[in-house]
């Protein structure tokens, strides 16, 4: 395994920029994914790695090597398609053989690595059935397989999971982070569901068109968002927008006064649902009374819209708790809502 | 197959490979285009030719002029040709596309006969050489004529309906996959406000099925006009179409005349297809 | 339809008033009908590869394609099928001739003195059917190569493949039923070529459609016509049929090696 270098990529098709200075460092055995909307630039950077795509400008170096512009055979990614990419015509056990052959490995070698392949992704006993024989969760273990025989410097997986249903894609995601940990894999996994990047990356890239917006721990991107978009993008948030009128004290334009932790230049503050108590909380410096304006029950936790009195929205969340299973919270009805100001996010506009 | 050589040769610099894969794709490209000409090529020197001065054609030219559309219009067997081939196809592929349509209806609605039924009807005009056919259906009309007592060998008649066999196959292709391409619950939806199943097919279904059928009627067209070696048994003394004239004089002449002939085929054919094409795209059809 | 007018051809054969297999000894035992029916085989057999080769660059090509013009290329193939047979072979008669575009240009450019005879020759014709069954073969097998998931060739070159085993091991044994079909369609348009072998081999190339007709309308030998159709479809099929069957065989054969 390697470390992957990349400085400063640039890919641009005709006139539309599809990525612009995207510099990443991604250490040895380190998984980091690419998250962001459709249309983010996060599948053109990975496909650049891999070598299907050429950049307009910038450096990809894999270990030592620049692999800028080396073609997609000699580059040793071992890469998971979206749609799997099984050869259709070509048996579980000769799918996995395929990239040990275009390696030249040959005789008992080949055979026990297909062998240690099949039986990473448990799939050994399907190794002489066809790919259509095999459901999509099979398949996409047996693209993994295929892909980690050839022992790659890099793994790439492009959205992976995006075909598989609910249940299914947890299962997989978790062997998919265990293998990478077991095997010490240099990972890039791209994805637009954020559940996923954040249960399993070290690291994470958010990106919107074709832009790095912040690159760092699922628990920093969580709790410090560096701006507007990656608190949005990244689980919810109520915003207020505003200004700060004394040091520690910010108003927002609908009157609403919030006791934030100090800042320089502050344009909105926001606060995350899971951080807002029912009632006044004693360690709460911020204490607001307000009318339910809606409430979805959500089985674990019931989500709630309360107006205040000038206008603004907070967004909370109760635990569906044998405490919470008391209190009345039917639209129309009053409630007080509590938060600490060390909890507010603040962003510069 | 020429990007499979080039890029074969995998060079030690990375540089340079990138540059030779984009030579494979240029090669490529370079080759797509000369197989283009390849099969272009009778067309485009055909009509070129009619142009010519010279009575017995050299290249280059000396000159260029219409005369020849002139003497081809003066033609008889040409002309009469050209008007027997435009009342055949045109006869044959409406009645053909009519019973073609039922046809299908039938097919589709039916579900009992499978795909492979309608493929192996579709290819049927393919597997018997159309020579043969032509013999067969000469013999059949033969026993018809005397059983029933009428002239059908070399009649107008006679050809058409053969030319009806041969244009059914194309409707049903065409108004099945129109038909496949629709949505059943918009047919449902106007049973379901009141119209009775006639007036549901009328109404709704058939003017869906409009692009279908009127690609279906061209297509038809073409290939009843263009058609030889149907024709070629079937026609009667003096009485040939287009492209029967065309081959005869063929036979023992090349000259700019049969060239502006040929040119004049090329034009109107390609004139129906591209009005096909506006109706359904040809690539479904074929 | 066809069926149909097939039971009415037995009752020619039997209006020799008896049942006998002499037309097809005949056949098979004179020298020169040998001849035309082993040229035929031979003519077909070279335009079917011919088409194959030449065309699969073609049909990759428009499967790959996401240039705009792509319907006009389209129809750029449509459109020769469309003007019929005969048109097409005066083209390569204007092409090939003695006085033709060729021997032109080669004389022009001092390459031969003499004019070239092309026309009335096997090359001809196989240049000709050729053009002819071409577009046939691309729509074919362009319509299967659209089929293919890309990725698949993707995932081929970064396990390290190179594009030319890409192509070998991935594209062309999963495009193989198209192979199949444009090969077998390809081959029966060529056995049973009328037009073109007539204007373009005239007495130099013989094929079988044309010789059975002239059997049939010229030296009115109704039987022997009819003897030799069936011997046309029946090889034309048997044949085709067996190229399929190879083709198939053989990609499920080294796929599993």
């Amino acid at each position: 395994m390697s470390k992957v270098s990349i400085n400063k990529l640039k890919k641009q098709f005709g006139d539309a920029v599809a990525l612009e200075d995207f510099s990443l460092e991604i250490a040895d055995g380190e998984l980091v994914a690419f998250l962001g909307p459709s249309g983010c630039g996060k599948t053109t950077t990975l496909r650049m790695i891999a070598g299907f795509i050429e950049p307009t400008a910038g450096s990809i170096h894999i270990g030592e090597t620049d692999v800028t512009n080396l073609p997609v055979h000699k580059r040793n990614t071992g890469m998971v398609f979206q749609r799997y990419a099984l050869f259709p015509h070509m048996t579980v056990a000769q799918n996995v053989s395929f990239g040990l052959e275009m390696h030249n490995v040959s005789g008992k070698e080949r055979d026990s690595r297909i062998a240690t392949a099949l039986d990473m992704v448990r799939m050994t006993s399907f190794r002489d059935r066809y790919p259509r024989q095999l459901s999509g969760g099979q398949q996409q273990r047996v693209a993994i397989a295929r892909a980690l025989a050839i022992q790659p410097k890099v793994f790439l997986l492009d959205e992976p999971l995006s075909n598989l249903d609910a249940k299914l894609r947890v299962e997989v995601r978790e062997e998919i982070r265990s293998l990478q940990q077991n095997l010490g894999l240099t990972t890039v996994f791209v994805t637009h569901d954020q559940e996923e990047a954040l249960a399993i990356s070290d690291r994470m890239a958010i990106m919107y068109n074709g832009r790095v917006q912040q690159i760092g721990s699922p628990k920093e991107l969580y709790d410090s968002p560096s701006n507007h978009f990656v608190a949005d993008f990244l689980g919810r948030m109520s915003f207020f927008k505003g200004n700060l009128v004394a040091n520690g004290r910010f108003v927002s334009e609908a009157g609403t006064n919030i006791q934030v932790a100090s800042g320089q230049k502050v344009g909105r503050i926001g606060i995350r649902p899971e951080r807002i108590n029912v009632g006044a909380h004693p360690e709460s410096d911020n204490v607001f009374d307000g009318w339910v304006e809606s409430a979805a029950y959500l089985g674990s936790l019931i989500d709630i819209r309360l107006r205040l009195q000038g206008g603004d929205i907070l967004n909370l969340h109760v635990p569906n708790n044998a405490s919470s299973a008391n209190t009345a919270i039917a639209p129309g009805s009053p409630l007080v809502a509590s938060f600490r100001s060390s909890d507010c996010v603040l962003f510069a506009e | 197959m020429s990007s499979v050589a080039a890029s074969n040769i995998s060079a030690a610099t990375a540089p340079k490979v990138r540059r030779r894969v984009r030579w494979s794709s240029l090669l490529h490209r370079v080759f797509v285009c000369m197989m283009y000409f390849f099969m272009l090529s009778p067309l485009i020197f055909v009509v070129w030719m009619s142009f010519f001065v010279d009575a017995i054609p050299h290249f280059p030219p000396s000159g260029y002029t219409l005369k020849w559309y002139e003497s081809a219009w003066q033609n008889s067997s040409f002309m009469n040709g050209l008007v027997l081939s435009f009342q055949v196809a045109a006869v044959a592929s409406i009645t053909g596309v009519i019973l073609g349509v039922a046809a299908a209806l039938g097919i589709v609605r039916n579900g009992f006969l499978g795909s492979k039924f309608v493929n192996t009807l579709l290819l049927s005009p393919l597997l018997i050489p159309g020579i043969v056919a032509g013999i067969a259906i000469y013999l059949f009309y033969m026993r018809a004529e005397n059983v029933l007592d009428t002239d059908i060998v070399g009649t107008f008649g006679g050809l058409v309906i053969a030319h009806v066999c041969l244009t059914i196959p194309w409707t049903v292709r065409l108004v099945s996959t129109g038909m496949a391409g629709l949505d059943p619950s918009i047919e449902e939806a106007a049973r379901n406000l009141g119209a009775s199943s006639w007036a549901a097919f009328r109404r709704v279904t058939l003017p869906m099925l409009r692009p279908s059928i009127v690609a279906a009627s061209l297509f038809s067209f073409i290939v009843s006009f263009e058609n030889l070696e149907l024709s070629l048994a079937l026609v009667g003394p003096g009485k040939t179409t287009l492209p029967i004239a065309i081959m005869q004089y063929l036979e023992f002449n090349l000259d700019p005349t049969i060239a502006a002939v040929s040119a004049v085929q090329i034009l109107l054919l390609g004139i129906v297809m591209l009005v096909t094409d506006r109706f359904v795209k040809l690539s479904q059809v074929v | 339809m066809m069926g149909y007018s097939f039971n009415h051809f037995d009752p020619m054969d039997l209006m020799v008033e008896t049942f006998t297999l002499e037309n097809y000894v005949k056949f098979f035992s004179d020298e020169y009908y040998r001849k035309v029916f082993i040229s035929t085989l031979g003519v077909a057999a070279l335009c079917t590869v011919f088409a194959l080769v030449l065309g699969f660059p073609v049909a990759y090509f428009l499967a790959k394609t996401q240039s705009r013009y792509k319907s006009l290329f389209i129809v750029l193939l449509v459109f020769p099928l469309m003007v019929g047979n005969v048109v097409r072979a005066a083209g390569w008669m204007v092409i090939l001739g003695n006085v033709g575009v060729v021997n032109a240009t080669l004389m022009w450019l001092g390459i031969t003195d003499e004019p070239i005879k092309f026309m009335y020759t096997p090359f001809a014709v196989i240049v000709g059917t050729t053009a002819v069954v071409m577009p046939y073969m691309i729509l074919t097998l362009q319509s299967v190569l659209e089929g293919i998931d890309f990725s698949v060739e993707e995932a081929a070159q970064n396990l390290g493949a190179t594009f030319a085993t890409t192509f070998r091991r991935v594209v062309l044994p999963i495009a193989a039923p198209g192979v199949a079909a444009g090969t077998m369609l390809v081959f029966i348009l060529c056995m049973n070529a009328y037009a073109t072998p007539v204007l373009l081999g005239g007495t130099g190339l013989t094929m079988m459609a044309p010789s059975l007709y002239d059997q049939i309308a010229k030296a009115s030998n109704w039987p022997f016509g009819a003897a030799m159709a069936l011997v046309l479809i029946v090889t034309t099929l048997l044949l085709a049929t067996l190229s399929n069957w190879l083709i198939h065989r053989n990609y499920v054969k080294t796929m599993g090696a």
